[in-house]
């Protein structure tokens, strides 16, 4: 690597390390980033049906895994005849659960140590529709399927619970009970309880205090297309193609199996992925069939293709299933001065985060005390989904709409009122803003602002319940709020190379697209960090993930790998500005002259792809032209033995990596500065209880919008999503038997283009208070997140009436407004 | 890694011979056995897909999908739901967009199968406009999306919102990305509505 930096130059990486403050070193300009118009590089694939997915996978002689769902929410196989399966033409291995060679237990996606490791086929299912017992391969699905109602299964039922209040009763049965043997209840998660100030002396210094609660039944992912994975044997190194939101987990427990096997021996195949929105992401369900696969694919020679049905995805849920209490005390002026939370949760699979978080990371409210607990009950396992931050922007989007409700208030003005950052106020905010060096602009007057005007909040809101329209329905409207999403505790590291003949560049990173246009924002980044047109930047990304990222695609993925690539963008700059000065490679023939004789780095710069001298832009060369055209034998043409000395430059490639704190660190390093505010306005039918939804705002300040198509998309698509939940999604189960009964997108349903219409505006705030390059932040968690409780104040600003049980469904309005 | 095709072989009944496809048997025992066309198996069918005559035998509980995506390795069909529920795997038949995944391929015999590759290489404005507008996130969806615009404006050049939202009613898009496709689907309209007037009312 090139060590001849300019102080200047220095200086821009030095914040590399350092998120907290504000970025000191931006771009005096900007050409690409926060551009529009430029082509997905997914685009042309996806539209024309040539992106290839792992389910689109057809490998010769490949054969079809499927596997035994329990029919029970608790059993134990007791004993299994598989004869008559095995007898079936066309089956090519059964693989039990008790086969000898099957280890007891391993790794299967451990998250932080939480969770130990798990048996690849249990003989236990602790869940209706649980893998179990048995794993069928066949030269079709449909034999393998058929093959399976042919396992004759003795089954020792047990009790179940699917209540989590019953669950922790103190003689319930043991929901799981192999891991948890001492009870149900399970409180050990990293972030079960938060205290802030003295909440029993905030409630006494309140005018006014308030209990309510509220539940929020379970609602899954539904990701597009179902858990799969694909395993060949090259001799003794593995081959896979895994569809898996963070493939390089896969490949870190796959080196563990089958008595352990080196990083370098897997090659490992992310392809596009139809989405999964953090589901599956680090449950052993999902690794334990790719290991069976494996295991069968090892013991027929043959390629296996393992693909969960559409009902076994079902049963993941999400992190937000349970039941809410709280008591918030407050002043008549909308001063909310303690609140204290808490929920009873179920089968949490990852940390849980506190109910009361966001409340401590961006209000001014001095003393709370949340609690969350998780009970284990005969369910699937709840999961980030969109995200685990559900709970506590329920409880925001609750708690201030009632306050400001028993108020008689606009729920804005609470919400201004209550800003703030732990149990401070705005101006402790704007004395932490200056003191990192951010702009001084108070992000929530700015996102509030907005959203009003495109709204028209004001002539809208109204008195509860007092809005009758003249088609007859009862008019509403919701809001809510909260902080920029900073899911941001984790690594990146990315490279670039220049390549030959053209000069153009290539970005290359683990390649995990879950369509969020990530890679054009990279690929705007670079171009504007190296000075060259967008069009010659492009994106490779590496399907075996060897460069490793956080959060590859997802979640709040350009504000960490930004980071990453703009760092590999300015040393790369740098190299090629001092190869452009410097005598180039030393051969046998000698060094050869530069590009640039007589100049140093700094009296260059690129701009749209050329090399020129800033006090002489004619004297200039193209990025093309200064690598010059490779020959037969390499970069030297061979003309060269002819006499004639051709330009030369030596390798142009960097690799760029940042550690981010985010929130996530438990030492909370740095604020949240920047808001986002989402407005709803709904009519409700009070004759069949139908609600039609009309209009939709959305206001993020991303800090810095690199790509705001990308993050427009967020902000609709996650609309749609959180509106979904709040009007339809629930997993509905028998609580007599434990089945689930709607696991099927008939029975399930979600939103339709007809069921979300209304316009959805789409607000970006530039504030630049973020912790990411440019002062940006992430979007893609978080509208998802927060729109998912929005639909309870809109309707109570509708009908008057309070609906506390979520999804709001139109028999849940009519039965408010006493009509069953 | 390579998909599929149909791979099977077909033995001459007489001397046991292989072809590589039905119609080269069948022009080999005309020539070498003198004997009278055999007839054709009950699991025969003929289709026009995307223009190009395709004859194959099919196993009967075999879906129009099925042979489509994992058979002749078309796999711009997707399946999201697997009941007819999600508009993933619709290819337009006989001018009319159907579920692939809800039609069985040996009821399809002599059909006209137009899918999301033959809209592709076509031409149709709808790529490149929902390219344009991002019609499409994780894009799982998105051919089904495609597929059933390009039959609505087969049938009806000039939609309205009202009537784009009734056509795409069925199909599913998880990542939410429905508003863009109203938009993508009216550029398209437009774009094929000039080509028809600039050509005098031909395309």
């Amino acid at each position: 690597m090139v060590d001849n930096f300019s102080d200047e130059q220095k200086k821009g990486m030095e914040e590399m390390q350092d998120n907290l403050t504000a970025d000191r070193h931006p771009l005096p300009r900007y050409k690409h980033i926060g551009g529009r118009g430029g082509r997905r590089l997914d685009g042309q694939p996806k539209a024309s049906g040539q992106a290839e997915y792992t389910m689109d996978v057809i490998l010769p002689g490949m054969l079809h895994l499927r596997f035994l769902d329990s029919p029970y929410p608790h059993a134990a196989v007791r004993s299994m005849d598989t004869s008559k399966a095995e007898r079936l033409d066309g089956v090519r291995y059964v693989l039990r659960y008790d086969n000898p060679e099957m280890p007891e237990k391993a790794s299967m996606g451990k998250f932080h140590g939480l969770y130990g490791d798990q048996p690849p086929l249990p003989g236990i299912a602790h869940f209706e529709g649980e893998p179990v017992g048995v794993a069928i391969a066949a030269e079709t699905e449909a034999i393998a399927e058929e093959a399976l109602t042919l396992v004759e299964v003795e089954w020792e039922e047990r009790s179940f619970n699917l209540d989590p209040v019953k669950a922790r009763e103190k003689d319930a049965p043991l929901s799981y009970p192999e891991m948890y043997p001492a009870g149900n209840f399970w409180n050990n998660g990293l972030f079960n309880e938060l205290v802030l100030g003295d909440a029993k002396k905030g409630f006494h210094e309140s005018e006014r205090v308030m209990e309510f609660a509220f539940s929020r039944r379970g609602h899954t992912w539904i990701g597009p297309e179902r858990p799969c994975g694909v395993f060949r044997w090259n001799g003794e190194s593995p081959e896979v193609w895994v569809k898996q939101q963070r493939p390089h987990l896969v490949k870190k427990n796959l080196a563990t199996w089958y008595g352990g096997i080196p990083m370098n021996s897997i090659q490992l195949h992310c392809l596009y992925q139809g989405a999964s929105f953090g589901g599956w992401v680090q449950v052993p369900w999902n690794m334990g069939p790719l290991y069976c696969a494996g295991f069968v694919a090892k013991k027929t020679g043959r390629p296996v293709k393992y693909a969960l049905t559409r009902r076994e995805d079902f049963y993941g849920q999400s992190m937000d299933d349970g039941r809410y209490s709280l008591k918030v005390g407050f002043n008549r002026d909308g001063r909310i001065n303690a609140v204290k939370g808490s929920s009873t949760m179920t089968n949490q699979l990852w940390p849980m985060f506190n109910i009361m978080g966001h409340f401590k990371e961006n209000t001014s409210i001095p003393h709370l005390h949340g609690v969350t607990e998780s009970v284990w009950v005969n369910k699937g396992p709840a999961v980030p989904t969109r995200c685990e931050m559900l709970p506590t922007s329920l409880c925001i989007t609750m708690v201030f709409n009632r306050v400001a409700a028993e108020c008689g208030l606009d729920p804005i003005e609470v919400a201004l009122r209550n800003d703030g950052i732990e149990g401070h106020g705005t101006d402790h905010l704007a004395e932490e803003r200056r003191n990192r060096g951010f702009s001084d602009v108070d992000s929530m007057k700015e996102c509030v602002e907005r959203g009003k005007k495109a709204f028209g909040w004001d002539a809208k809101w109204h008195a509860p319940g007092t809005r009758k329209l003249p088609n007859g329905r009862m008019h509403g409207v919701g809001f809510t709020w909260t902080h920029e999403w900073d899911d941001s505790l984790g690594t990146s590291e990315m490279a670039i190379r220049i390549e030959r003949n053209d000069g153009t560049a290539t970005i290359l990173a683990m390649g995990c697209d879950n369509g969020v246009d990530a890679e054009n924002t990279y690929c705007r980044i670079a171009a504007d960090e190296l000075g060259f047109r967008l069009e010659d930047v492009r994106y490779n990304p590496q399907i075996d993930p060897g460069f490793f990222r956080m959060s590859p695609d997802s979640s709040t993925n350009a504000s960490v790998n930004g980071w990453a690539v703009r760092h590999a963008a300015r040393i790369v700059k740098a190299q090629i500005l001092q190869a452009a000065v410097s005598p180039t490679a030393r051969t046998q023939r000698g060094s050869y002259r530069p590009a640039f004789p007589d100049c140093t780095p700094d009296d260059l710069d690129i701009e749209d792809s050329v090399i020129y001298r800033k006090s002489d832009p004619s004297q200039r060369m193209s990025l093309g032209d200064f690598v010059r055209e490779a020959g037969q034998s390499g970069p030297i043409s061979s003309s060269e033995s002819a006499g004639y000395r051709w330009a030369f430059s030596e390798p142009l490639f960097a690799f760029g990596y940042q550690v981010q704190l985010g929130s996530y660190n438990p030492e909370n390093p740095r604020p949240h500065f920047t808001r986002q505010a989402h407005f709803l306005e709904v009519e409700v039918d009070t004759e069949t209880g139908g609600i039609f939804l009309t209009s939709v705002v959305n206001v993020n300040d991303v800090g810095k919008a690199m790509n705001p198509m990308s993050c427009e998309g967020q902000q609709y698509g996650g609309s749609i999503m959180g509106l979904s939940r709040g009007l339809f999604e629930e997993m509905i189960y028998d609580q007599a038997t434990g089945v689930m009964l709607n696991g099927n997108l008939l029975d399930y349903k979600i939103a339709t283009i007809k069921d979300v219409s209304c316009p959805i505006g789409t607000i970006l705030v530039e504030t630049g208070q973020g912790y990411g390059p440019y002062g940006s932040v992430g979007i893609g968690e978080d509208i998802g997140t927060v729109m998912t409780g929005i639909l309870g104040p809109a309707v109570y600003n509708a009908i008057g009436v309070w609906i506390d049980d979520h999804p709001i469904t139109p028999d849940k309005v009519l039965k408010a407004l006493g009509k069953t | 890694m390579a998909k599929s095709g149909d791979i099977s072989m077909f033995t001459c009944p007489y001397c046991s011979t292989q072809r590589e496809n039905f119609e080269a048997l069948r022009e080999h025992i005309l020539a070498d056995h003198k004997g009278s066309l055999l007839p054709e198996p009950a699991n025969r069918i003929r289709l026009l897909i995307n223009g190009l005559e395709h004859a194959m035998n099919v196993e009967p509980e075999w879906t129009l999908y099925h042979l489509i995506h994992d058979r002749l390795g078309m796999t711009g069909s997707k399946q999201f739901c697997d009941r007819g529920a999600c508009g993933s795997c619709t290819v337009i038949m006989d001018g009319l967009p159907v579920l692939s995944c809800m039609v069985l391929a040996i009821e399809c015999d002599g059909r006209t199968i137009e899918t999301v590759e033959g809209v592709a290489r076509a031409g149709h404005p709808l790529i490149e406009s929902y390219v344009k507008h991002h019609a499409m996130q994780c894009g799982y969806c998105t051919p089904g999306f495609v597929v059933t615009s390009k039959a609505l404006l087969d049938r009806n050049p000039d939609p309205t919102e009202g009537e784009i939202r009734e056509a795409l009613s069925g199909n599913l898009c998880r990542c939410g990305t429905y508003p863009q496709h109203i938009v993508a689907v009216r550029e398209a309209a437009r774009t094929l509505l000039k080509e028809k007037e600039d050509s005098g009312g031909e395309r």
